[in-house]
């Protein structure tokens, strides 16, 4: 998080990115959260849930500037979404294991808890894909826009070392 | 087809033919998304919302982002040109190839919602994966939502797959940039 936030800041500070985008952002996270949350009942799905969750960093990204979004985003937040979806898709699968199905056999969950089938659709999908899709974009976002700068890398570890008493 | 969607689809091809011919990169990336947004469109009136959806977040919205900021980070070539000059002998090939295939493959192809078509059973088969999924679903599985029950439940596994091949994507791209932190 440290290493790039002495790179040029790209902030537009055009009224019409500003607004639309302040705008839009609740909509368009609501929306995502609907297709993530309704995706086995409706079309859509965790999938274009998560990956519209993400889109709305990115939307805010570019209207509030990347470099601010970064720091304001925790790096652990992103840490938690993609490795805990990687992890609660595992570790239901193994649930089941446990129970006496086969890997990511839901219906293990029925004859145990009494658990309609679809909780466990659910549980791989709200809490595993979507958290890895909508962590994954904003990585890809965030590693895009700093890119490979090497000998940046190094000067702004410097720079930062010389700072770090400000912050 | 209605005639609205013959219309979407010669958009389709002109913004396809104009992504190859632009010489701006900028501009190819812009032409690029409309195409995306085209061909998400055309996914609805083909009875796909789902794969609509997956077009129109990821290939209209993240895609053209990430292209976006890379080209950001290079240098435009100053021309005059608007167009890319035309290699002819790749065209003539090209062209060829189009043809063939135009004219043996897609003639065999079925017919949109054609029931004859392997998808709903092959004639020494009893059985269908499609008519099974169609009409077991909400049975099996208590959602209504056929797709995600075959990409969440029937197809557990490989959608597992799926989730940890986007994960190992993230890892690799922060590993060739030689970054430490996700965001």
């Amino acid at each position: 998080m440290s290493q790039s936030e002495t790179q040029n800041d790209t902030y537009s500070e055009s009224h019409v990115i500003l607004t639309s985008v302040r705008i839009l952002s609740p909509f368009t996270l609501t929306y995502g959260l609907f297709l993530a949350l309704h995706g086995t009942d409706t079309p859509g799905g965790s999938f274009q849930g998560g990956a519209i969750i993400g889109v709305t960093i990115l939307m805010l990204a570019f209207a509030f500037g990347i470099e601010p979004t970064r720091r304001w985003l925790k790096n652990s937040l992103i840490t938690g979404l993609v490795t805990g979806g990687v992890t609660i898709f595992v570790a239901t699968g193994l649930a089941t294991m446990v129970l006496g199905g086969t890997f990511l056999e839901f219906d293990a969950f029925t004859d145990a808890f009494g658990l309609s089938h679809h909780w466990g659709m659910e549980a791989v999908e709200v809490g595993g894909v979507a958290l890895i899709v909508s962590g994954v974009v904003v990585t890809l976002f965030f590693a895009m826009a700093a890119g490979f700068t090497p000998e940046r890398y190094n000067a702004v570890q410097e720079d930062v070392a010389e700072v770090s008493d400000d912050d | 087809m209605s005639a609205l969607a013959y219309t979407l689809a010669i958009f389709i091809l002109l913004t396809a033919i104009a992504t190859a011919l632009f010489r701006d990169v900028l501009s190819t990336i812009v032409v690029f998304g409309a195409y995306s947004l085209g061909m998400a469109i055309l996914y609805t009136f083909l009875l796909a919302p789902d794969v609509a959806m997956t077009e129109a977040a990821i290939s209209a919205g993240v895609t053209t982002i990430l292209l976006l900021l890379t080209i950001a980070r290079t240098t435009r070539p100053s021309t005059d040109r608007i167009f890319e000059r035309v290699n002819v002998p790749a065209v003539v090939v090209v062209g060829a190839f189009v043809m063939v295939l135009g004219t043996l493959v897609l003639p065999e192809m079925y017919a949109v919602g054609d029931q004859t078509a392997p998808i709903w059973g092959w004639p020494a088969l009893d059985i269908s994966p499609s008519v099974y999924y169609i009409e077991n679903t909400v049975a099996d599985t208590h959602a209504h939502n056929a797709v995600s029950a075959v990409l969440a439940s029937y197809r557990g596994f490989d959608t597992f797959g799926e989730a940890v091949v986007i994960f190992a994507a993230a890892i690799a791209v922060l590993i060739v940039l030689k970054r430490e932190v996700f965001t």
